[in-house]
């Protein structure tokens, strides 16, 4: 179960220009991780304060942000064409 | 031939059965076949895809088309989320809901539902027509 690591865009335009783009997420989740593991306790205790279950809501968003690797969307029309992925 | 259905036409040729009987039978174990293939199909399918193809706001031919690919990994998380959201936040989601008339309770979505949604997602096309006269279809499928 990994995070999503690239953001993949593509984008023609019917004029034949193209942009390609690769944007390395797993930077962001490296800048993103200290602060993610000092704010975590906090959340938790929050959570756990408001009477949810903190480690069953955490495994869920968890859950969901590894889930994300896969998704694309494509889209065509009026000239343009773009298609978005994360990998 | 499957070991099944030559045990049946065995049981037909000894006589220990009547042709009804064996014609029963064998619809019984396609049927039975039939299912086993989609559940094991619904096993493997990994994303669902979503595939929208409209004419374009000028007519004509060029038809504008949407792909949207989402890993079913991705729903699943997400009706689990959604059993962990707070009693109230649920009721002001069902109310917002039935406002906007969308009769959906979300209490009732279960990740056993969605496995039996997919189990019987196979391929939905809906047509759709507007009454300015474009059309717009809209495929739903898992793979």
């Amino acid at each position: 179960m990994m995070p999503p690591l690239v953001l993949r865009l593509n984008m023609e335009k019917a004029d034949g220009r193209r942009l390609r783009l690769w944007l390395p997420l797993f930077v962001l989740w490296l800048v993103a991780l200290p602060f993610v593991l000092v704010s975590l306790p906090v959340v938790l205790l929050i959570l756990a304060l408001l009477g949810r279950k903190p480690f069953a809501v955490a495994a869920a968003y968890w859950r969901l942000f590894t889930a994300l690797p896969g998704s694309s969307l494509a889209a065509r029309g009026r000239g343009v064409w773009f298609h978005l992925e994360l990998i | 031939m499957s070991e099944n259905r030559k045990r049946i036409l065995d049981l037909l040729a000894q006589g220990r059965v009547t042709a009804d009987e064996a014609e029963r039978l064998l619809a019984a174990l396609e049927s039975t076949d039939r299912q086993g293939s989609s559940a094991t199909a619904a096993a493997e399918a990994k994303y669902l895809r979503v595939q929208i193809e409209a004419d374009d706001k000028d007519g004509g031919e060029t038809r504008a088309k949407v792909n949207i690919r989402v890993p079913l990994r991705l729903l699943k998380a997400g009706v689990r989320l959604a059993s962990l959201l707070p009693p109230e936040a649920r009721d002001q989601m069902n109310a917002a809901l039935r406002e906007k008339g969308v009769g959906l309770d979300i209490d009732r979505i279960k990740p056993e539902n969605l496995d039996e949604l997919i189990r019987n997602l196979n391929d939905v096309s809906i047509d759709v027509a507007s009454r300015q006269g474009r059309r717009a279809t809209i495929r739903v499928f898992c793979e």
